[in-house]
């Protein structure tokens, strides 16, 4: 029948013609009138009513200060729907974006998808190193290019029950590893074939113990120089995994910690494991201080910087660093306005510094570190304390993101529990060497 | 399919203009009638599956342009990427073990239901309406009562003394958790076997007791050869649904995990490792998480081809599915 | 064991004639074997019921405990918040991902049919060159997992069309039909004897008319189920949603709602069972009042095909 071979015929030129239709919308100069009235679109992770409260108090300062300049706040936005938001364009994308982890500022600034930010900050006279912290300005670039600025810092240190402490007589929070080993077995009750406490959770899917984290604590090197996967050279790794697979062990088991990390409630609700006292210590950041205060917890808090391997004993004081960072889609209409936002919300002193008071972040601006203004609580001055110690560490940005991380994860789970779909895993070099491979491989792929 | 009148020699080119202006009449109606499936078709199957093989050997992450790369994301894919052949393992698992209990389970409690005097119509509500319930809705659920700290099904097994397993958390007890979450959305598998059971002709069955047959050889030789093309037709569907197993083992997967998204922890596909990973997840995952379009349509074509070799499968043997009355 | 005609036709006689039955001792061993089985039977259907059911009231019991007691073991909650339920449905969205979820399946549904049926009866009626490739194309579009050609799709609805951040990339492609509304329709209007149609086509009427006057009648319970199935596959989407609406909670399904509820309101498992609830509640509601039509559906999927 001949309408039916034509109609078959047109599909497959309609086709091949919409095949060829990919290609990317080229990224607009930042050409917008920042002075004229426009509304700006402003996606961040913050999803806690307290949080979301504190941002939005924080844009209707900005909003005074600027009345041309509407915001659209959008929260809890994660990483992925920030990607694939940005992937797509259109009228629909955001003009500012932060987000709560630096593992993409790799992909966003080697593949243009934000707009380079030295323009912005010539034409604002914005000295960056007077302006932030030396880590700060590492992690918020990529090979030389920079595309994200710092908003708010994060200092991971060791949380503690001081109650608990009393109560098993241990006086001081321990600073080597060695001791926090004891302390951790001291503080654990066995209850039937479970706990009534645990010291601590040192099982690699509980919460905030994970393997970048403790690996900060040895100030690991992830990356060689070119750019290839640094984790069975550096022995560094291999002592992590086997003392945290040691204090596994020495703690029950991971059978039985698995079991008991079962019943933990919701990381960021009231019922976090440290907040019930279901564990006596926990590896967290300085934000942990203010939603136990909100979640109403009984007992006395403590704060100090995490424990260090015994032969680093001088470094104590030392942590794992992350923070939010801010940047602005290469496919924004309006980047002169977005900057405004972004200029406000990362320089701005004041702003900085009751943003941070009010969802208990570490500031991430010279100036506001020192600010008198600042929250004066002394557990939250050791949070400021190990965001500026010169050993404090992050883990490096890479172009496909946090992949690599995720690969070693994988490792570590495999490795603590010893058991892997592909059979048992015992010898940390060979796995950490294979790990190496599948990172190197994956890199490669995503050139 | 027109049939050539056979028109006498001589008076073959001359055809009633009437036929010719019938047959144009026909071609457009059926155009009409069958336009919006060609649009769909080519725009929605063609259109895109032209697409997936071409970005297969492309390198494309969705911001800059893309540039060929010949056969190496099918190289990453077969040979570097460490989730293709556990999900590939994980489908074979499900397939021979999901679907098979799945169609067992079925036929059983359709042969149940189809026994039952005294409240029939109620047993068949209960035994139906877990099957209407969405299936995020019912993993969660699943993921809540099997949880090993603190689920029921746990503490029920403690209290008569049984062993607890894992479920969800334990890579030996995943899959099996999950088909324990299929088996109890049977509802649809058991009407239709309940259906086709009480088509089977009672005279079968009493010619066969007459002949001095017991219930296991009356169901051998009776029954089976009966609902046969039920089981085949339960065996495909059962085949096609788990190529495209996604969200139970998905949601599965994030909520026993924990890993909501900002803290710590970076999303683990396949939960508890890598025992709950589909394809269908990888594409995803390396489609839309790690924004390597090339290794991502490369996963879609494996997908497709072995959906492809069922269907053919399907053709074959129950080619009374195309019946054309006409 | 069943009883042999003698014995059949003994308690048929004395049902009519209501006259007690004189039972053989054959009989009264087939009456024992018929109690024996009554009670294996129904044994076994309540341990399945048991199966099938007691999910429903575990969800339910956690539902209403207390945030501290949903962490326990318990079964049984000590005291009933009832206000659970009620903060589940005042969080912020809940109302929208309801809004969203009627509209993707109602519109949904309704473009499916009106695409479908017209070319379900040209497969089932016309006779054309390539119809048997049609179908095959149409089985084989059926069988396909969508993961197969969303990258491309995506690609095409989110840079081409901006359309990303809405449920339109999945309600547009339903005006195009759908394979398997398709296929059950076709098998099901293959079954409507010629004759009606013919007859109406001496008097004149045309293929459309007759389709939507004569043929669309009888095929009720064929577009009822199909209906129903496109309606609950929609309803019940998760794929879709996540990689259309995710970025755009205005959009969000119920679905996808539910599983990152956990995410947006920070809560314990009594609160997350509590919003399941809501989400199941709709649709074990809609089956009651449309029982029938439901199972005839499932009938005619498995049984004329």
């Amino acid at each position: 029948m001949p309408g039916f071979n034509r109609a078959l015929l047109a599909t497959a030129a309609v086709a091949l013609l919409a095949t060829a239709c990919t290609g990317t919308s080229s990224a607009p100069q930042a050409s917008d009138d920042a002075t004229k009235d426009v509304t700006i679109t402003f996606w961040h992770g913050w999803s806690a009513p307290s949080e979301v409260a504190a941002i939005n108090a924080n844009i209707k300062a900005f909003e005074a200060k600027h009345p041309n300049i509407h915001v659209k706040a959008v929260g809890n936005i994660n990483d992925d729907k920030i990607k694939q938001a940005l992937r797509a364009g259109g009228p629909n994308a955001p003009d500012v974006v932060s987000s709560f982890t630096t593992d993409n500022v790799g992909t966003f600034c080697a593949s243009n998808v934000f707009s380079d930010l030295k323009p912005f900050l010539d034409k604002s006279s914005v000295d960056l190193d007077k302006t932030f912290p030396k880590a700060l300005q590492d992690y918020t670039q990529f090979e030389g290019k920079r595309c994200t600025l710092p908003l708010l810092n994060d200092a991971y240190g060791l949380y503690y029950n001081k109650d608990a402490f009393k109560a098993a007589g241990i006086t001081a929070p321990p600073k080597t590893l060695s001791e926090f080993d004891a302390a951790a077995k001291l503080l654990t009750k066995v209850k039937g074939d479970s706990f009534s406490q645990l010291g601590f959770m040192p099982n690699f899917h509980g919460y905030e113990s994970t393997t970048t984290h403790f690996a900060a604590q040895w100030n690991a090197t992830y990356f060689t120089a070119d750019g290839k996967s640094n984790l069975a050279a550096d022995p560094a790794f291999a002592k992590m995994l086997t003392w945290q697979k040691n204090l596994v062990g020495s703690l029950g088991g991971f059978a039985k910690l698995e079991k008991y990390r079962a019943s933990f409630g919701d990381e960021w609700g009231a019922k976090n494991p440290f907040h019930t006292g279901q564990v006596a210590m926990a590896l967290d950041g300085e934000w942990r201080l203010g939603m136990a205060k909100e979640a109403g917890v009984k007992f006395d808090i403590g704060v100090a910087p995490f424990p260090v391997p015994d032969d680093q004993a001088d470094s104590y004081g030392k942590g794992y660093l992350s923070g939010t960072i801010i940047g602005i889609p290469s496919t924004s209409q309006k980047q002169n306005a977005a900057w405004e936002l972004v200029k406000y919300m990362t320089t701005d002193t004041d702003a900085v510094v009751s943003f941070a008071n009010a969802i208990h972040n570490v500031p991430s601006t010279l100036d506001a570190l020192k600010s008198p203004e600042l929250d004066a609580d002394p557990s939250f001055r050791t949070f400021l304390e190990i965001a500026q110690h010169p050993k404090s560490s992050t883990t490096p940005a890479s172009p496909n993101g946090g992949a690599y991380q995720l690969t070693l994860q994988d490792f570590a789970f495999a490795y603590e529990s010893g058991a892997h779909e592909s059979g048992k895993v015992t010898d940390v070099a060979a796995g950490l060497a294979r790990t190496d491979q599948q990172i190197d491989k994956d890199l490669a792929q995503a050139k | 399919m027109t049939s050539t009148a056979t028109i006498p020699t001589g008076r073959r080119r001359t055809i009633d203009p009437g036929l010719r202006r019938k047959r144009r009449r026909e071609a457009l109606r059926n155009l009409a009638f069958l336009s919006p499936w060609l649009i769909g078709v080519s725009v929605f199957f063609l259109y895109p599956l032209i697409s997936t093989v071409y970005f297969s050997f492309m390198r494309y992450d969705g911001f800059t342009a893309p540039t060929w790369t010949g056969l190496k994301n099918w190289q990453y894919v077969f040979t570097d990427y460490p989730f293709f052949w556990p999900a590939l393992r994980n489908t074979l698992w499900l397939v021979v073990v999901m679907v098979t209990l799945r169609v067992i389970f079925g036929l059983g409690i359709g042969l149940l239901i189809t026994k039952v005097k005294t409240g029939a119509g109620l047993f068949r509500t209960a035994f139906y309406l877990p099957y209407l319930a969405p299936p995020v809705a019912a993993t969660m659920a699943f993921a809540f009562l099997l949880n090993p700290g603190t689920g029921p099904v746990n503490n029920i097994l403690a209290r008569i003394g049984l062993p607890q397993p894992g479920w969800f958390n334990d890579p030996a007890w995943s899959k099996p958790a999950l088909t324990m979450l299929a088996l109890w959305g049977i509802g649809d598998l058991m009407v239709i076997f309940m259906a086709s059971l009480l088509d089977v002709p009672q005279e079968q069955y009493e010619a066969a007791s007459l002949d001095g047959a017991g219930p296991w050889q009356r169901f051998r030789y009776v029954t089976l050869p009966n609902i046969s093309p039920i089981v085949l037709f339960a065996v495909v569907t059962g085949v096609i649904q788990t190529m495209q197993y996604y969200t139970q083992p998905l949601v599965a997967g994030k909520v026993a995990s924990g890993v909501i998204g900002g803290s710590g922890q970076q999303f683990e596909p396949g939960y508890p490792d890598k025992s709950t990973l589909t394809l269908p997840q990888l594409v995803y995952h390396l489609g839309f998480q790690r924004f390597d379009t090339g290794g991502a349509c490369v996963i879609a074509l494996v997908l497709f081809a072995l959906a492809m070799v069922f269907t053919a499968l399907l053709m074959r043997r129950g080619s009374g599915f195309l019946a054309t009355n006409d | 064991m069943t009883l042999s005609r003698a014995q059949r036709a003994n308690i048929q006689h004395s049902r009519l004639t209501a006259a007690p039955i004189r039972l053989t001792a054959a009989g009264r061993a087939a009456r024992r074997t018929k109690t024996l089985e009554w009670i294996g039977v129904h044994s076994l259907a309540i341990a399945a019921a048991l199966f099938f059911v007691l999910p429903f009231v575990f969800v339910f019991l956690t539902a209403v405990m207390s945030d501290q007691q949903a962490l326990t073991r318990d079964l049984w909650p000590n005291s009933w918040h009832w206000e659970n339920l009620r903060t589940v449905w005042e969080t912020p969205g809940f109302l929208t991902w309801w809004k969203n979820t009627l509209i993707y399946a109602g519109l949904g549904t309704a473009l499916t049919l009106l695409s479908s049926i017209p070319v379900a009866y040209a497969l089932a009626r016309f006779k054309f060159r390539g119809r048997n490739f049609a179908l095959m194309l149409v089985i084989s579009t059926m069988m396909l997992p969508p993961q197969v050609v969303i990258v491309p799709m995506y690609l095409f609805w989110a840079k081409q069309l901006h359309l990303s951040g809405t449920l339109w990339p999945l309600i547009i492609p339903m005006a195009f039909t759908d394979a398997f509304s398709v296929f059950l329709l076709r098998q099901f209007l293959l079954t409507i004897p010629k004759d009606y149609v013919d007859a109406a086509k001496v008097d004149g009427c045309g293929d459309f008319r007759a389709l939507v006057r004569i043929v669309l009648p009888m095929a009720k319970p064929a577009i009822a189920a199909v209906a129903l199935f496109q309606f609950f596959y929609c309803w019940n989407d998760y794929f879709g949603p996540q990689i259309y609406a995710s970025e755009n909670p205005a959009a969000w399904t119920l679905s996808y709602g539910l599983e990152s509820f956990k995410g947006a309101h920070h809560t314990n498992w009594n609160l997350t069972m509590a919003a399941t609830l809501l989400v199941l509640a709709p649709v074990i509601i809609l089956f009651f009042f449309a029982q029938k039509a439901f199972i005839e559906g499932v009938t005619l999927t498995g049984v004329k095909g």
